[in-house]
């Protein structure tokens, strides 16, 4: 069964929630679904990585699968890093026919960041070439150009740069422009605290050719966000968060409310929604969205 | 070597025909010795150039000069008086020279004249044949000096797959399968004995996998 809620909430212009959901390092999947079950209807769709920081797990297809087939809708991510363009086409045509209506195309990070130091990557092609690849399956054909026994229609999204802290805002948006025209129809941003940092590049492209989604990410601590201001290139969290998160009598609940906030901010300022990551934290999900 | 093959004509004149000035850069290493880049080809290279905008009426200068090598500042430097007068450069070196020449003049167009292809051997008068590809962690040691990285269309490190056939690879009768060859020299030196160990796997880092390369030696830095 194809489940496509994801969809139609973009389509109609309701505000859609995504939570990521990391498949697990090994083959017991318990711990993902019993978290996932546990905010099916809260939650529209989530979205599952592929081996996000070049770490070792199970793919997000299969992740993805497992999901699915308890009801739950997901978005696959799809990566240039591991798969070349024969695996990437077999993949999509696979999560396709299992019921996986949205995908998420990522560059993916080099196999340095992860713990399989030794390993080659692939990059046979890159994120533009992959979003035409999708387009392409979705007009019946493989990149060879040879014709499909039914063709995948997917809703295809990348991930983008968008908010993120040394990033040119016209480099930016030209490039988001083109992912656009190779067929992207949402864009999923690097964490973002507040509607500041990614304004200079929503100034520069078309709004309505676009679902632009946010991630919003769960602090944990206030070491975890000063250590993220200063050692991630690309989040910036505003000092004002660490100096609440200082003061703040009980830091995890003042964290929470911090994710509520910034969701209750990015609807208000008419974005599409917003992705939950909880990294490592999806016990809290239930929390973050309650009432939100 | 580097071998690198002579891109043809046309590409470059889509290049260059916007330019006035334009010099020829050749480069007396590898490309000079796999007759792609070297001071016979820029002269060659010139001349058609200028044959092809004199027939379209244009009047251009085309120069021609062929440094010792393209890959070291202390050649490149001896372009440093004239560089000002021209428009662009037609570098006839590697990939590695066009770079080099462009790191060194950031206000000159600088365009590649070659297709730059592998590292390689001289097999025979008119051909150039693939040997490494500086995976950064020789094993050649262990294969019988054959390397399976290069040769091998799967780069397979522990024998030949099931494609072998005749002592071909599967990809083609004309490619010897790099296994066939391996086989056959540590059975030549008597050291068969080798090919029964599995080989350890393969660590790429040290490849371009692991992103680009820089070797660094304290001994001899300045
Ligand atoms: S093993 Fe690596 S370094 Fe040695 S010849 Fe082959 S590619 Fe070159
Ligand atoms: S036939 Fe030989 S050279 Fe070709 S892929 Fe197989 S083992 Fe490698």
């Amino acid at each position: 069964m194809h489940l496509m809620q994801f969809r139609k909430k973009l389509e109609e212009g309701s505000f859609v929630v995504l939570a990521e959901m990391e498949p697990p390092k090994g083959v017991d999947t318990t711990v993902m679904t019993g978290h996932a079950v546990k905010v099916k209807g809260k939650v529209d769709a989530f979205l599952v990585p592929e081996m996000s920081n070049a770490v070792m797990r199970m793919s997000a297809l299969g992740g993805a699968m497992v999901l699915q087939s308890k009801g739950m809708e997901t978005i696959v991510q799809v990566c240039c890093r591991d798969r070349n363009r024969i695996a990437l086409q077999a993949d999509l045509l696979a999560a396709y026919a299992c019921g996986i209506t949205s995908v998420m195309a990522v560059t993916g990070q080099e196999p340095s960041y992860g713990d399989h130091h030794q390993a080659r990557s692939v990059y046979d092609i890159d994120l533009l070439e992959l979003l035409t690849a999708v387009s392409t399956l979705r007009n019946g054909r493989d990149m060879a150009g040879v014709e499909l026994l039914g063709a995948p229609d997917f809703l295809m999204g990348a991930s983008v740069n968008a908010g993120a802290p040394g990033i040119s805002p016209e480099v930016e948006a030209d490039d988001m422009k083109k992912k656009i025209d190779a067929g992207a129809r949402f864009f999923i941003t690097p964490p973002l605290f507040s509607v500041e940092t990614i304004a200079p590049v929503l100034k520069r492209i078309d709004r309505s050719a676009v679902h632009i989604i946010p991630t919003v990410l769960l602090l944990k601590s206030l070491g975890m966000a000063r250590y993220m201001a200063r050692n991630v290139a690309h989040i910036h969290v505003p000092d004002a968060l660490a100096e609440r998160l200082e003061t703040a009598p009980d830091r995890v609940r003042e964290c929470v409310k911090i994710a509520k906030e910034t969701i209750s901010t990015f609807r208000a300022e008419g974005f599409s929604g917003v992705l939950l990551s909880t990294m490592g934290w999806e016990h809290k999900i239930a929390e973050v969205l309650e009432g939100v | 070597m580097i071998v690198a093959e002579k891109k043809p004509m046309e590409e470059i004149i889509e290049e260059v025909k916007r330019f006035e000035n334009i010099l020829v850069l050749g480069c007396n290493e590898c490309v000079t010795v796999c007759e792609a880049g070297g001071k016979k080809e820029v002269g060659v290279l010139a001349s058609a150039l200028r044959m092809f905008f004199l027939k379209q009426g244009r009047k251009m200068r085309i120069d021609e000069r062929t440094l010792e090598r393209q890959c070291d500042p202390e050649y490149l430097e001896e372009i440093r008086d004239v560089a000002d007068g021209y428009d662009a450069v037609v570098s006839l070196a590697c990939g590695v020279g066009v770079q080099f020449t462009a790191e060194h003049y950031p206000n000159l167009p600088v365009y590649p004249g070659v297709d730059t292809c592998f590292m390689g051997v001289t097999e025979a008068r008119g051909m150039w044949t693939e040997r490494c590809q500086g995976c950064g962690r020789c094993i050649l040691a262990s294969t019988g000096g054959i390397c399976p990285v290069a040769r091998c269309a799967k780069r397979l490190f522990n024998g030949p797959c099931g494609g072998s056939s005749d002592g071909k690879c599967e990809i083609g009768k004309d490619t010897v399968c790099a296994w066939q060859l391996i086989i056959d020299r540590l059975r030549a030196l008597g050291r068969m004995e080798e090919y029964e160990r599995i080989a350890p796997i393969k660590d790429w880092s040290t490849d371009r996998a692991g992103g680009p390369r820089k070797i660094v030696r304290e001994d001899l830095a300045p």
